[in-house]
């Protein structure tokens, strides 16, 4: 039997985490023991990066049979047998194994521009990447073009930051230029700490080159011979890989001085960010680079009038800066033909929460919700409903399930009460709690307000305060009055953009999902039974058999009965902790 | 002055300096902008979200202390909007605030009082909150109770922006608190209780230590005046009660970057009543000091003096009074006819250097030390070296220091010249001179063999650059450096003592033997007033000390005279800038004393003969005099080097010894060991 058969197993990260390694192994045992002579081969090994791909899934495997490709998903060992004797030996894919239509989708609905390279090339080989036709977007902007030249590509492109704030970046680059002074910098904003967000750790992991081609495109655009990339001390495989990069590209000449034997020059330096959420603000990440605590200033001045040591300075986020080097190779309108009319390009997400396919994805702006969550993510994971989608993390909102034609995009977006942000989209069911969810984030931001302004400092814990009472049984009447005014307040009064959006997931679960908030506080109970204290525990008596497990559980003392008699909670004495309900086997515990 | 631009605030028309924020511009059309944590002089932070205002045209509010005025902006600072906004933010701030306004020291002065009223805000709306945060009580000088805080930064900035730099925040959210390094009380945080941050705490946080229950500001007298302890010469704000002192605090104008006073300054008036204090004439009996009556004691001064028929000796410091210095100056010359008449200024300065000069810190964009090492923390000029740093680190000001040795306020500069120091004035007089700007002739050809340094060419593009560079020169370098201001603006010499222009602009000029001369030498009989750096009797038939205190060297004397204490007598001085300044009596003298002046007139008048008191228009006609500057050749004056930190302490220390600053003393040998 000789069709060159070849077995691919995902070895990236997520692969290995699922147990890669021994379906590989049982993979090569098992076809050495039948003599079959296929191909075993590792998939996504390279260089500890995921290919990004259905990661959710592994372990994956892909049998190539002349020509044809079959993926099976959540492969095991044990299964390794049946999958050779049917598929390679018999040539009948075990149906129930494969993956599923919307695998398909999953790649089909993405588009890679930023990730595109991540997994393909090697981030540790600037040769891979040179390969890959890294450099050259940059050699070519040093050689033949003028600044002005640059700054029309990317506006043509329409890009815009996707830090968060989505600011175009063309213009940015233009007021920079356009400010005075001969010393400017550029920052790369490599902070990202949005709960959940990881979008920028992958691209540093996974293609730091494209990073840094963007910053010396950017710099070369508008003057800067110095840049600084600010990332977090809690990345350490990021921070090394971008260390090994920078050391590369000096090598290489691609860094220093005479760049290309051109006039350019640009360095950059890592400044390690010590986890503080502020300090991705810009001005605080600024001064944090000083040497000072990471506060944010009051703005104007900007950045790119006076930044960095009062120079003008453009930040801008990895993602952002990781896309210029592929708008300069394949043009504006390449890029520009992607995306709604005010958001061009892609976007990546990091896709978390109740969904089938976690993990990043990378799709055109204008994509609707449905798509990412259905085409995309695989539905809703076990047979729960789909409540609403949570995107731009502490600064965000929800989108309820009802709309999920809303195209993802920065307008869209925010007239439905979110953002795109950063690309956090928590997934949620009708087992999230809206009053809950809106605590986390607040209790989130409070914790991380830097204390500077008094909105931000005083009015989210006060905030906090109204939604721990509710999710307590303590709401009052009056209270979702209370916390629209102090949402409002802070909205407006706030200094910096934290706190200026701290109140958007309170608004926004106000917005659409009132009536929970209402029960919460008039009837005192969480309908996605989140909220402990809301809970009433009671023993059902018809299915009771009276085993006496909820009895040993209860630390409070709680629970009488006899053996083998139905038992009873004494309201009075139980603290809603839930030990009953975890320990019945029968089920004969409600909740509710 | 800069261009000017019109606006539109609350509809009223007004025309203001461009470079203005709103706060100011308001404040010019009579507007107050509500602000917490705004501190004129210095840039707004935007922390307390009260100066929001509307500029016509704008979308969203924006803050009037971090917002310039543009030429026909139209603001509105009271719309329904931002109105519901301050009281929204007050509202949240009085959540978190101890509301105790009924016992609070601070009642009447406390800015979130004033606003909480204005707002008609009883209470919190929302549920009030405690920090429940330890008061930092371990010292004499400041009580820091963050209880009260409101984070409005202004101490963290105040403290930072003069160089100190103790206070910082810590913390996040609710949890943000204003704290020193690892949280250690301030004597072990490098605080050198200046107190500026007091000055600047708009609440109950920050407050001087021994005030609670002495009464609230609106009990209070208040009078300005001028603290005498060290050349400086900070102007000062002494509230009083009951006839005691019980608050001074610093009188330059909001704003000023001379808003500083050193803790000496601050928390020395304690010393006024102190266990040294001298209310009686004493008389050596018997080789022992004994309490006598003024007629007696100034018999025996009268009698001795003119004994000693042209031979006695009369030396001061330099921190009396103009008025004092004239009745010295005659009681000397013409009532007892000696020419041995000086001041401690020779110690450190020659009479010429004293005479001219003067400059505005505010303006000076570039400063040049030459040899001047003024130095908070070892209080030498601390207010100098506060003034410097603010102006730098605030103001866009530049610092070139020219120093032999490794002064701490290089710290602080854009460039240092470090050598011999007249070789470095003349190396950057030559650079400056290399890159074109005109220089008188004489200076040109004095400096033809000079070479530049690199580092002097580029010292040299900083005072190019100035428009208004201020040389600031330790007296013996005077003249050299003043060569600099031939070519550019002003320069002036910088004596350790308040008065010491004023001292020798009044005459106290010796016509005969100098001070250390005085000293060494035998003398019939010697008069030494106030509290100059000399610990043992120097070799004298008849020793006179005229003092506010016991000092070690009065123990040994055969007549001492007590005499007021600064705050204790009218008169006027001149400062090391040139201006005169009126230092105000603001409690009356203490029993048992007299001024200065008015003993130099009893003196006189026991000795038959009568010495008017100095009137204000015998100092108007003494300060007339002043020299023109002319250039000098680049020399050293010699054998006026003395050690700043020594010589100010020497000359301090009965306020020091009689004081809680002891234990500021005790504290940093403690730090040090
Ligand atoms: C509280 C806060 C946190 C932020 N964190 C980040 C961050 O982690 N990474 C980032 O790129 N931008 C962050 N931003 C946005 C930056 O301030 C800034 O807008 C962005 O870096 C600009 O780059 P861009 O134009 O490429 O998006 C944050 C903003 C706020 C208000
Ligand atoms: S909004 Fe919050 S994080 Fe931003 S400056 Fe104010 S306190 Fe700090
Ligand atoms: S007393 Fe002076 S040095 Fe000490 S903390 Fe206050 S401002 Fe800073
Ligand atoms: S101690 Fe006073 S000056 Fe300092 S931050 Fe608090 S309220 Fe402001
Ligand atoms: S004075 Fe402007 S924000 Fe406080």
């Amino acid at each position: 039997m000789k069709d060159n058969t070849v077995v691919r197993v995902c070895m990236g990260p997520a692969g290995i985490a699922a147990g890669g390694k021994a379906v590989l192994e049982a993979f090569r045992e098992t076809l050495a023991d039948r003599n079959i002579d296929a191909e075993v081969k590792e998939h996504c090994s390279s260089h500890q990066v995921g290919c990004l791909g259905l990661c959710a899934r592994d372990v994956l495997v892909e049998i190539g049979r002349n020509g044809s490709k079959t993926s099976y998903q959540y492969v095991k060992p044990d299964m390794v047998g049946r999958i050779v004797a049917e598929h390679i030996v018999g040539g009948t894919p075990v149906k129930e194994w494969l993956v599923d239509e919307t695998f398909d989708t999953f790649y089909r609905k993405q588009v890679k521009i930023v990730l595109a390279d991540c997994g393909r090339v090697d981030p540790e080989d600037i040769d891979s990447y040179i390969a890959a036709g890294g450099y050259e977007p940059t050699r070519e902007v040093l050689m033949t073009w003028i600044p002005d030249d640059v700054i029309e590509e990317i506006r043509m492109s329409g890009i815009r930051g996707r830090g968060g704030a989505g600011f175009p970046t063309g213009l940015k680059w233009e007021l920079a230029r356009r400010s005075k002074g001969d010393v400017k910098y550029v920052i790369c904003n490599a902070d990202e700490g949005d709960p959940g967000a990881f979008m920028d750790r992958a691209v540093i992991e996974g293609n730091p080159h494209s990073v840094i081609e963007g910053m010396l495109i950017g710099a070369f655009a508008i003057g800067a011979n110095k840049g600084y990339v600010y990332i977090r001390a809690e990345y350490p495989l990021a921070v090394e890989r971008l260390k090994l990069a920078i050391k590369q590209a000096y090598e290489r000449r691609f860094l220093g001085r005479a760049i290309f034997n051109t006039q350019f020059s640009f360095d950059i330096e890592i400044r390690l960010g010590a986890g503080a959420f502020v300090c991705g603000e810009e001005t605080a990440l600024i001064a944090s680079i000083e040497g000072e605590r990471g506060m944010p200033r009051s703005k104007p001045p900007f950045p790119v009038n006076r930044g960095l040591w009062q120079r003008p300075t453009v930040i801008n986020n990895v993602e952002t800066l990781a896309n210029v080097p592929y708008i300069i190779r394949k043009g504006w309108a390449w890029y520009a033909s992607y995306g709604t009319e005010k958001s061009k390009g892609t976007k990546v997400f990091a896709l978390t929460g109740k969904i089938r396919n976690q993990g990043l994805i990378e799709v055109p702006m204008g994509i609707t919700l449905g798509e990412i969550i259905h085409e995309i993510g695989g539905g809703i994971e076990g047979n729960r409903a789909l409540k609403a989608v949570q995107t731009g993390g502490p600064s965000g909102g929800c989108i309820p399930a009802g709309m999920l034609d809303l195209n993802v995009d920065y307008e869209s977006l925010a007239k439905a009460g979110s953002i795109v942000g950063s690309g956090g989209m928590i997934v949620l069911d009708e087992d999230n709690c809206m009053v809950n969810m809106a605590k986390y984030f607040i209790q989130f931001t409070q914790a991380e307000s830097c204390g500077k302004c008094v909105p931000c400092r005083v009015g989210t814990k006060r905030l906090l305060e109204i939604l721990t009472r509710i999710t307590e049984g303590q709401g009052k009447e009056g209270d979702i009055e209370r916390l629209e005014r102090l949402s409002r307040g802070v909205k407006t009064a706030s200094l910096c953009g934290l706190g200026q959006t701290a109140p958007n997931p309170v608004l926004s679960n106000l917005r659409y999902f009132r009536e929970e908030f209402e029960t919460h506080i008039r009837d005192k109970k969480c309908p996605a039974k989140v909220c402990k204290k809301l809970l009433r525990y009671s023993i059902l008596e018809e299915y009771c058999k009276g085993c006496g497990a909820c009895m040993k559980a209860c630390p409070a003392d709680a629970i009488s009965g006899d053996k083998k008699k139905p038992h009873r909670i004494n309201p009075d004495r139980c603290i809603r902790c839930g030990a009953c309900f975890e320990a019945c086997k029968f089920k004969s515990v409600a909740r509710d | 002055m800069g261009k000017m631009v019109n606006l539109k605030i609350d509809g009223k028309d007004v025309r203001v300096d461009e470079g203005l924020n709103l706060i100011e511009a308001a404040a010019a059309a009579g507007v107050h902008v509500p602000n917490l944590c705004y501190m004129k002089g210095m840039k707004g932070v935007g922390a307390c979200r009260l100066c929001l205002v509307e500029v016509e045209g704008g979308k969203a509010p924006v803050i009037a202390c971090n917002t310039k005025v543009k030429d026909g902006m139209v603001v509105a600072t009271k719309t329904d909007r931002v109105q519901e906004v301050r009281k929204f933010v007050l509202d949240l701030i009085l959540s978190m605030h101890p509301l105790d306004c009924m016992t609070c020291t601070k009642a009447g002065v406390c800015t979130l009082q004033q606003y909480a009223y204005d707002f008609d805000i009883k209470e919190s709306s929302f549920t009030r909150k405690k920090f429940g945060y330890p008061t930092d009580q371990a010292n004499p000088f400041i009580k820091r109770d963050p209880e009260y805080c409101v984070l409005c930064s202004r101490c963290v900035r105040v403290c930072k922006a003069q160089g100190t730099n103790v206070l910082e925040f810590s913390g996040r959210g609710v949890g943000a608190k204003v704290v020193t390094a690892q949280d250690r009380p301030l004597q072990e945080s490098g605080c050198t209780f200046c107190g500026s941050c007091v000055d600047a705490c708009p609440v109950n946080a920050l407050l001087e230590a021994d005030r609670s229950r002495k009464g609230r500001e609106w009990e209070y007298e208040k009078v300005d005046s001028v603290c005498l302890s060290c050349g400086s010469a900070c102007g000062i704000t002494v509230s009083s009660k009951d006839g005691e002192v019980v608050k001074i605090s610093s009188a330059a104008s909001e704003g000023a970057a001379e808003k500083y006073i050193c803790a000496i300054g601050r928390f020395g008036f304690d010393s006024l009543n102190s266990e040294a204090r001298l209310r009686t004439p004493m008389k050596r009996v018997n080789g022992e000091l004994r309490d006598t009556s003024w007629e007696d004691a100034l018999a025996t001064v009268a009698e001795k003096l003119k004994a000693a028929d042209g031979e006695a000796g009369f030396v001061s410091t330099a921190n009396i009074l103009n008025e004092d210095a004239l009745a010295l100056k005659k009681l000397a010359a013409d009532v007892v006819k000696t020419k041995n008449y000086d001041s401690s200024v020779t110690l450190y300065a020659d009479y010429d250097s004293l005479k001219g000069g003067s400059a505005d810190l505010d303006k000076a964009d570039l400063f040049v030390l030459a040899g001047t090492a003024p130095d908070q923390w070892a209080r030498v000029l601390p207010a100098l070296d506060a003034v410097i740093r603010k102006r730098v680190s605030e103001g866009g000001a530049k610092l070139l220091v020219i120093n032999s040795g490794d002064p701490k306020i290089a710290s602080a500069a854009s460039a240092v010249l470090k050598g011999e120091e007249i070789a470095m004035i003349e190396q950057l007089a030559q650079a400056v001179i290399s890159k074109g700007v005109k220089a008188p002739k004489e200076m040109v050809s004095a400096l033809a063999h000079v070479d530049p340094s690199d580092a002097a060419m580029a010292a040299a593009d900083l005072f190019v650059a100035a428009k208004s560079p201020v040389v600031l020169a330790a007296p013996s370098l005077y003249k050299a450096a003043a060569n600099l201001s031939l070519i550019k603006e002003e320069a002036v010499s910088v004596p350790f003592e308040a008065n010491a222009r004023g001292v020798v602009l009044m005459g106290l000029v010796s016509e005969g033997k100098k001070f250390k001369e005085m000293l060494s030498s035998r003398s019939k009989a010697l008069y030494v007033i106030g509290e100059v750096p000399v610990d043992k009797r120097p070799d004298t038939d008849f020793l006179v000390v005229q003092n506010s205190h016991m000092t070690d060297l009065a123990t040994q004397a055969d007549v001492v005279l007590p005499s007021t204490a600064a705050l204790e007598s009218d008169g006027t001085i001149v400062d090391y800038l040139g201006r005169v300044k009126e230092v105000r009596c603001t409690i009356g003298a203490a029993s048992g004393t007299k001024s200065h002046a008015d003993i130099f007139a009893e003196v006189a008048g026991a000795m038959g003969s009568a010495v008017k008191k100095g009137k204000e228009a015998d100092v108007k006609k003494a300060l007339k005099a002043k020299t023109k500057a002319a250039f000098s050749p680049f020399k050293r004056e010699k054998d006026l080097d003395v050690d700043g930190e020594r010589f100010i302490e020497a000359i301090n220390k009965s306020t020091i010894n009689g004081s809680r600053l002891l234990w500021l003393k005790e504290s940093e040998k403690g730090v040090l060991a």
